[in-house]
C-alpha cells in the first residue's frame, strides 16, 4: 500500500527509515545525549545527511520514571518540532506521544506522523490525527499502561494479539476520518512483551504485513535483542540488523532506527534479495 | 543500399538486468540510435544470446518516442530514421580478454587483436578473420564472419558511433551500407 505522511508521499514499494531523536534526559540507548536541544537539531542534520526519510521525536522515555506531564512534554517537543519543520521541509516529522493534547500542539507545529507507541491509551489521538491530515501509527502493548514494564505477561498467541489490536486500531483510526494511507500498524517488541514474544512477531511479521496495513518496526537496541545474545546496550548493532534483516524479508515498510546508515544498508540488501529493489548498479558478468 | 549496424551482445543493455543505475548508458544510447536509424523490424545475425539483445533493442526502438532514444546522442543526429527497410543488426564484439579485471582477464593479444579487428571493420573487409584467435581471445566475432560474406561495405560509409571497452571487453556500434554479394 503507498504511504502518505503527512505532507509527504511514498510509492508503495518504499522503505523509510525513521530515525530516533529523543528530547529527554534519560533514554535507554543514548542517556540524554540529545536532551540539549541543539544536539537534538544536530541529531536530526546528521540522520537527515544519512537519508533518514524520518524522524521520530520523543520528549519522554519509554521506560518507567519521573512523570512527565503533558505541559512539560509540550515544552519538550513543540517547538523543536517547528524548528526542524522549518529547517527540512522535506523530512518526514513524527511523534512519538500517546496524548492527543500532544498531538495537537505537535501538528499546529509541523508534525507529520503521531506515533502512538502505547497503543491507543488516549482514545482521542485518532481525532487529532485525523483533523490534522496526519498519519498514525497503531502500535501493540497488549493493554498495556504508558511507561510500564511487563511483569508476567501471557498471551494464547501474540501475533494474533497483535494482529487484532493494532487493525481494530487501524479501523477505529479510519473510523475518526484519518486517510487509509495515513496508517501504519506497530507489532511493538518488548512492549507490552516479554523476549519470547517480540522473538516470535519478529519471525511470524509475515501475518502482520498480509493484513495490508503498511507495518514499521522498532527493533533498534532493544532488550529483545540484548536477552537473546547476552548483550549489554551499546553491543547490539549486530542482533538488531540480524532481526531487520529477517522483518524486511517479511515485507515491513518503516524502520524506527538509532543507525541509519547500517539498518539502510541492511533492508536496501534484503529488500533486493526478494526482488523488490534492483542491485543499485549490476555489471559482473554481464559485460 | 542496405543499412548495416553492429552492436555488442552486453547483457548488461537487458532490462531484466537493470540496477538503479545504468552501467552502460552511453552504450545504450549509441545501440539504441544506431538501431533507429536501420528502421522497423531488422533482420538479425546473431547467437543466441546476441539475439536477445538485438529483439530488446529492436523493441526498445519501435516503443520509445526518439526524443528520449537519442536524448544521449553524440554523433548521429543528423541521420533520420526510416520508417522501415531491409536493415541488418549484426551483434558481435571484440575482445573480452583486454584488461586484468576483464571477464577472461588480460591476455596480451587482445589489443592488437581488436585493432585488427577494429580496422577491417573499417575498411569494410572482413575476409581475414582470425576465429581461432577470437575464440580464445572471447571475442565474439559469428556474426562478422557472416557480414564479411554476405555484404559488400562502402568503407566511405562507415560510422562509428561507440569505440570504448569500460569493462574490459570491446565495443564498438557502428553504421555502415552496403549490397548484399
Amino acid at each position: 500500500m503507498s504511504l502518505r505522511l503527512g505532507r509527504h508521499e511514498f510509492a508503495d514499494d518504499a522503505t523509510l527509515m525513521m530515525a530516533i531523536v529523543n528530547r529527554t534526559p534519560d533514554s535507554f540507548y543514548d542517556q540524554g545525549a540529545t536532551w540539549a536541544e541543539d544536539k537534538a537539531f544536530e541529531r536530526v542534520s546528521l540522520v537527515v545527511a544519512q537519508g533518514a526519510e524520518m524522524v521520530d521525536i520523543g520528549g519522554i522515555k519509554a521506560a518507567p520514571g519521573v512523570e512527565i506531564g503533558a505541559a512539560e512534554e509540550k515544552e519538550r517537543v513543540v517547538d523543536f518540532v517547528a524548528r526542524v519543520r522549518e529547517a527540512f521541509p522535506q523530512l518526514v516529522i513524527s511523534v512519538d506521544t500517546w496524548r492527543a493534547e500532544v498531538g495537537g500542539a505537535v501538528c499546529e507545529a509541523g508534525a507529520d506522523v503521531l506515533n502512538d507507541a502505547w497503543g491507543g491509551a488516549d482514545p482521542e489521538l485518532v481525532d487529532v490525527a485525523a483533523q490534522h491530515g496526519a498519519a498514525i501509527i497503531c502500535t501493540h502493548t497488549g493493554g498495556a499502561t504508558p511507561r510500564t514494564r511487563p511483569y508476567r505477561v501471557e498471551y494464547d498467541d501474540v501475533v494474533r494479539s497483535a494482529i487484532d489490536d493494532t487493525v481494530a486500531y487501524a479501523e477505529r483510526a479510519l473510523a475518526a476520518g484519518v486517510a487509509q494511507e495515513s496508517i501504519v500498524i506497530d507489532p511493538a517488541h518488548d512492549f507490552g512483551k516479554n523476549t519470547f514474544h517480540s522473538l516470535e512477531l519478529t519471525r511470524r511479521l509475515d501475518e502482520m504485513v498480509a493484513t495490508g496495513w503498511p507495518v514499521l518496526v522498532s527493533l533498534s537496541n532493544k532488550d529483545f535483542v540484548g536477552e537473546t545474545l547476552g548483550l549489554p546496550v551499546g553491543e547490539r548493532l549486530t542482533g538488531t540488523l540480524a532481526a531487520t534483516a529477517v522483518c524486511a524479508l517479511a515485507g515491513a515498510r518503516i524502520y524506527r532506527v538509532h543507525e541509519v546508515v547500517e539498518t539502510r544498508q541492511t533492508v536496501d540488501m534484503v529488500w533486493t534479495i526478494a526482488g523488490r529493489r534492483p542491485p543499485q548498479r549490476a555489471i559482473r558478468g554481464l559485460q | 543500399m542496405t543499412r548495416v549496424v553492429l552492436v555488442p551482445g552486453a547483457l548488461a543493455l537487458l532490462p531484466s538486468y537493470g540496477g538503479l543505475e545504468d552501467p552502460v548508458a552511453d552504450l545504450r544510447a549509441a545501440c539504441l540510435d544506431a538501431v533507429r536509424w536501420l528502421g522497423a523490424d531488422p533482420r538479425v545475425v546473431a547467437g543466441a544470446q546476441g539475439a536477445t539483445v538485438a529483439t530488446y533493442l529492436a523493441t526498445e526502438v519501435s516503443r520509445l518516442p526518439s526524443r528520449l532514444a537519442s536524448s544521449h546522442l553524440r554523433t548521429s543526429a543528423s541521420l533520420a530514421p526510416q520508417p522501415s527497410s531491409d536493415g541488418v543488426l549484426f551483434v558481435a564484439n571484440g575482445s573480452a580478454k583486454r584488461t586484468e579485471k576483464a571477464p577472461g582477464h588480460l591476455d596480451d593479444r587482445a589489443m592488437a587483436f581488436d585493432d585488427a579487428l577494429r580496422a577491417a571493420l573499417l575498411a569494410g573487409d572482413l575476409g581475414d578473420l582470425d576465429e581461432e584467435l577470437a575464440r580464445e581471445l572471447w571475442a565474439d566475432v559469428d556474426s562478422l564472419v557472416r557480414l564479411g560474406q554476405e555484404i559488400d561495405v562502402d568503407p566511405a560509409s562507415v560510422q562509428v558511433d561507440y569505440d570504448d571497452d569500460p569493462y574490459g571487453v570491446q565495443y564498438w556500434v557502428m553504421r555502415m551500407e552496403g549490397r548484399w554479394r
